[in-house]
C-alpha cells in the first residue's frame, strides 16, 4: 500500500516540537533534513517508528529523517504544506545549522522576516507619496487638486496604517494567530487615539495629552502611526502570551479566553509599559536631537543616528524641531540633515540594487531606492539596507558626512516636510543642496558597494580559484588521495606539530597551501564535517578514510575563518569544494595554515605511498 | 573486561589531535576497546568514526577494553584521556 504522505508528514510535525521548533527544513535524494532549535522536543523513539521513516539520526546540528528516494520529495511537499514553511536549499538548512550569529544579526533577522512579506504594500506606495508630494510642493495649485487628494490618499493608505500591516506579518513570523496580531496592529493606530503625528500640535494647543488611570499605571491616549519597532515588540508579546494561553487553557474554554486574555493582557503592557518607554525615548531624542544640530559635529552625529531613528519610529517628533527652527530664525537647518541621512540610504540601497545577482533582491532594492532618494525611505531601510545591515552602516556613514558638510556650509529649508530631491522645492541654496546629496549619496553607494556582496556570491578573494590540483599526495593499493590543497607538499615529520609529525591520524603528508580552498581528493562521501569547519573526514568510493584537518590548533579558532560548503552524508566528486579557509585569519590567530592529510584507515592498507 | 567512566573536560570536546593520540595509544596493545557515549558504541581504534560522536565538554563516555593486556590498556587509555582531553 502506498504511503500516505500526509499522514507520515503530519506524525513527523507532531513529534519534532511543532512546527516552532524547526528552523530550516529541506530533503536531499533519500532524507528529509530538519534544523531543530530545540532537540529536547523531539521524539525520536515515536519517530523511529513513524510510517514510512525508514531511520533517523542526528549529523551537524540537523536531525536528518530517511524516507527514500521518490517519497522524500512527497513526505517534503506535505510537510512545508502543514508547516506552513517554505521550500530552503540544502544549503539553507547547512547555513542555518553553521550559524552561531552574533546577537545584533539575531536581533535584526525578524525585522527582515517580517518586513520581506510586506515589501510590494510599501515599496510601490513609498515611490508613488513621494512623487505626489513632490509634485504637490512644485506644481503651484496641485496640492489642492482632487487629483491630489485622490493620489495622496491611496499613496499614504499603506504608510498611515504601517503598523496593522507590520503587525500581521510579525504575528505569522512569530507564530501567533494573525487576525490576533492584525487587533493589536490596528489597536495601536486606533482613531480614538491621537495621531501620533498630530501629538505635538495637539500638546500646543490643548497643553497636556489626556490619559487613562488603569490601575495603577496612566495610559496616554496617543496612536502609535509611523512606528514600527514597538508594534513589533507588542505583537511578539502577544505571540508568547497566546502560544501560553493555548497550551494551559482548557480547550473548551480556548476559544473564548485565549483571544480575549492575550488582546486585553497585550493592550494593557502595550500601553503601559512599552509605550510609555517609547515616548520617553522621544522626549530624549528629540531633546538630544536639539542640542545636536547646534554644531557641525553634532549635525554630524545627528546625521548617522538619524537612520536608527527611522527604524525606531522616532523620526516623525522631528517636524517639531524644524517647526521650532522656522519660526525662530526662518531657516530649518534640520531638513539638510534628514536629506543627507535619508538620500545616504538612497545610495546604499541603489548599490545593493546595482550589485545584487538575485532578481529578487534587485527588483525590491531598485523602487525602494527610488522611494529613499525621494524621502521615503522606509521601505529601503527595512527592506534592503537594515536586513543586510552593511548598507545600512554605509548609509549611516554617508548621512554623518553630509550632514557635516550641510551644518558647515550652513544651508536651510524654508519650510518642513520633504527631504531628498523633492528638498529641492524649498531648499536656500540648491547648488550646495546638490553637493550635499552627491556626498551623502555617493559616499554611502561606493561604501555599501565595497562592504557588501550578496550571500553566495562569491567574495572578491575567492574569484581568484586555481582549480583542484592533480598531484596525488598519497596513495594504497586500492586507490589515490590527490593534494586537496593547492601548495607545497611537505613530509610528515615537517608539518610543525610533533602529534601529527608522528603520524598520530594514520599515514599522513602536510601541504603549506597558497590559496585557502579544500577541493576533494576523490570520488566519494563526507563522512563529517566538524563543527568548526576546520577539519573533514572522508570516505573514498575506493575505501579510504581520509581526514584533512587545516592548520594546527585551528580548533581554537571556533569556525572563524572557515566555511564548509558540504555536510556529512554529501556525495562528493574529485575537485569539489569542501572547505574554504583564511589564511589571514588563520595567521592572525597565530596558527601554522599546514594543511594535514592522513589516512585514518592506514592499518587496512599494505602499501601506502606517501608523495613526500 | 575492563571499564573506566571519564567525563570530558577540554572546551573544544574531543577533536582530532587528541583523538589521533588516544588511537595512537590503544594500537600499543593487543587488546580491543570501544566507546560509549549515550545510545552510540564505537570501535575506538578507528578515529574517523570516533571523532565522528561529536563528543563535547561536560559528556560522560564509558571505555571499555577486552583482551589480553586490558587492565593495562584501559590505564593506559584513562591516563591519555586525562592529559589530552
Amino acid at each position: 500500500m502506498a504511503l500516505d504522505y500526509r499522514k507520515c508528514a503530519q506524525e513527523i510535525v507532531d513529534h519534532i516540537g511543532g512546527r516552532d521548533n524547526v528552523a530550516q527544513a529541506a530533503h536531499c535524494a533519500t532524507r528529509l533534513r530538519l534544523v531543530i532549535k530545540d532537540n529536547s522536543k523531539v521524539d525520536k523513539d515515536y519517530l523511529d517508528n513513524v510510517e514510512g521513516v525508514k531511520g533517523m539520526f542526528e549529523s551537524n546540528g540537523q536531525l536528518q529523517l530517511i524516507i527514500g528516494t521518490g517519497t522524500v520529495n512527497k513526505v517534503y511537499d506535505e510537510f512545508l504544506d502543514i508547516t506552513g514553511m517554505t521550500a530552503a536549499t540544502k544549503d539553507d538548512v547547512k547555513a542555518a545549522a553553521a550559524e552561531q550569529q552574533p546577537l545584533w544579526k539575531k536581533l535584526l533577522k525578524p525585522i527582515g522576516d517580517v518586513f520581506v512579506p510586506i515589501l510590494p504594500a510599501i515599496v510601490a506606495s513609498g515611490l508613488m507619496m513621494g512623487l505626489v508630494e513632490a509634485l504637490g510642493k512644485a506644481l503651484p495649485g496641485f496640492a489642492g487638486s482632487d487629483w491630489y487628494g485622490f493620489l495622496d490618499m491611496v499613496a499614504n493608505a499603506a504608510f498611515v496604517f504601517l503598523p496593522g500591516i507590520v503587525a500581521i506579518s510579525a504575528a505569522r513570523v512569530f507564530g501567533g494567530n494573525i487576525f490576533l496580531g492584525a487587533v493589536i496592529g490596528l489597536l495601536m493606530i486606533h482613531p480614538g487615539l491621537i495621531n501620533a503625528w498630530t501629538v505635538a500640535d495637539y500638546v500646543a494647543a490643548n497643553g497636556a495629552l489626556p490619559t487613562w488611570k488603569i490601575f495603577v499605571f496612566p495610559v496616554a491616549q496617543t496612536g502609535y502611526q509611523g512606528h514600527v519597532i514597538p508594534v513589533m515588540i507588542a505583537v511578539f508579546l502577544m505571540c508568547q502570551i497566546e502560544k501560553w494561553l493555548h497550551k494551559h487553557v482548557p480547550e473548551m474554554l480556548d476559544l473564548f479566553i485565549t483571544p480575549l486574555t492575550t488582546v486585553l493582557l497585550t493592550s494593557y503592557i502595550t500601553f503601559t509599559i512599552i509605550g510609555p518607554i517609547f515616548s520617553q525615548l522621544e522626549t530624549w531624542v528629540l531633546a538630544g536631537a536639539k542640542v545636536l544640530v547646534r554644531n557641525p559635529i553634532g549635525a554630524c552625529a545627528m546625521g548617522a543616528i538619524y537612520p536608527w531613528t527611522v527604524v525606531m519610529g522616532l523620526h516623525h517628533m522631528y517636524n517639531v524641531i524644524e517647526a521650532g527652527m522656522l519660526a525662530e530664525s526662518g531657516l530649518n537647518t534640520w531638513m539638510p540633515i534628514a536629506s543627507a541621512a535619508n538620500f545616504a540610504q538612497f545610495g546604499a540601497c541603489l548599490a545593493v540594487g546595482l550589485k545584487a545577482v538575485s532578481n529578487k533582491t534587485k527588483a525590491i532594492a531598485i523602487p525602494s531606492s527610488m522611494s529613499a532618494a525621494l524621502g521615503i525611505t522606509e521601505p529601503a531601510i527595512f527592506g534592503v539596507n537594515m536586513r543586510f545591515f552593511k548598507p545600512f552602516i554605509a548609509g549611516m556613514i554617508g548621512g554623518a558626512v553630509g550632514s557635516i558638510f550641510g551644518a558647515l556650509t550652513g544651508i536651510g529649508a524654508s519650510a518642513y516636510g520633504v527631504t531628498g530631491i523633492p528638498g529641492y522645492l524649498t531648499i536656500n541654496n540648491p547648488l550646495l543642496y546638490t553637493v550635499l546629496l552627491a556626498i551623502s549619496g555617493g559616499i554611502a553607494f561606493v561604501l555599501a558597494n565595497i562592504m557588501w556582496h550578496e550571500e553566495g556570491q562569491p567574495a572578491p578573494a575567492a574569484k581568484k580559484e586555481a582549480g583542484a590540483p592533480d598531484a596525488v599526495a598519497l596513495s594504497t593499493e586500492t586507490g589515490i588521495v590527490k593534494a586537496p590543497v593547492n601548495g607545497k607538499i611537505i613530509a610528515a615529520k615537517d608539518i610543525p606539530d610533533p602529534v601529527f609529525a608522528q603520524e598520530t591520524m594514520g599515514p599522513s603528508v602536510g601541504i603549506e597551501p597558497t590559496e585557502g580552498i579544500v577541493y576533494a581528493p576523490f570520488d566519494g562521501e563526507v563522512v563529517m564535517v566538524f563543527p568548526t569547519k576546520h577539519a573533514v573526514g572522508l570516505k573514498a568510493d575506493s575505501g579510504i578514510e581520509l581526514l584533512i584537518h587545516v592548520g594546527v590548533d585551528t580548533v581554537n579558532m571556533n569556525g572563524e575563518g572557515f566555511e564548509a560548503f558540504v555536510a556529512a552524508g554529501d556525495k562528493i566528486k574529485a575537485g569539489d569544494k569542501l572547505l574554504s579557509f583564511d589564511r589571514k585569519t588563520i595567521a592572525k590567530a597565530g596558527h601554522p595554515d599546514t594543511v594535514i592529510v592522513a589516512i585514518t584507515n592506514g592499518y587496512d592498507y599494505q602499501d601506502v605511498k606517501r608523495a613526500a | 573486561m575492563q571499564e573506566f567512566s571519564y567525563t570530558i573536560k577540554d572546551p573544544k570536546g574531543i577533536h582530532a589531535r587528541p583523538a589521533g593520540i588516544i588511537v595512537k595509544k590503544l594500537r600499543e596493545f593487543s587488546s580491543a576497546a570501544v566507546v560509549i557515549k549515550g545510545d552510540d558504541i564505537v570501535d575506538l581504534s578507528k578515529i574517523m568514526p570516533f571523532i565522528g560522536m561529536d563528543i563535547a565538554k561536560g559528556d560522560k563516555i564509558i571505555v571499555r577494553t577486552e583482551g589480553p593486556d586490558e587492565k593495562e590498556c584501559a590505564e593506559a587509555l584513562k591516563a591519555a584521556f586525562r592529559e589530552n582531553l
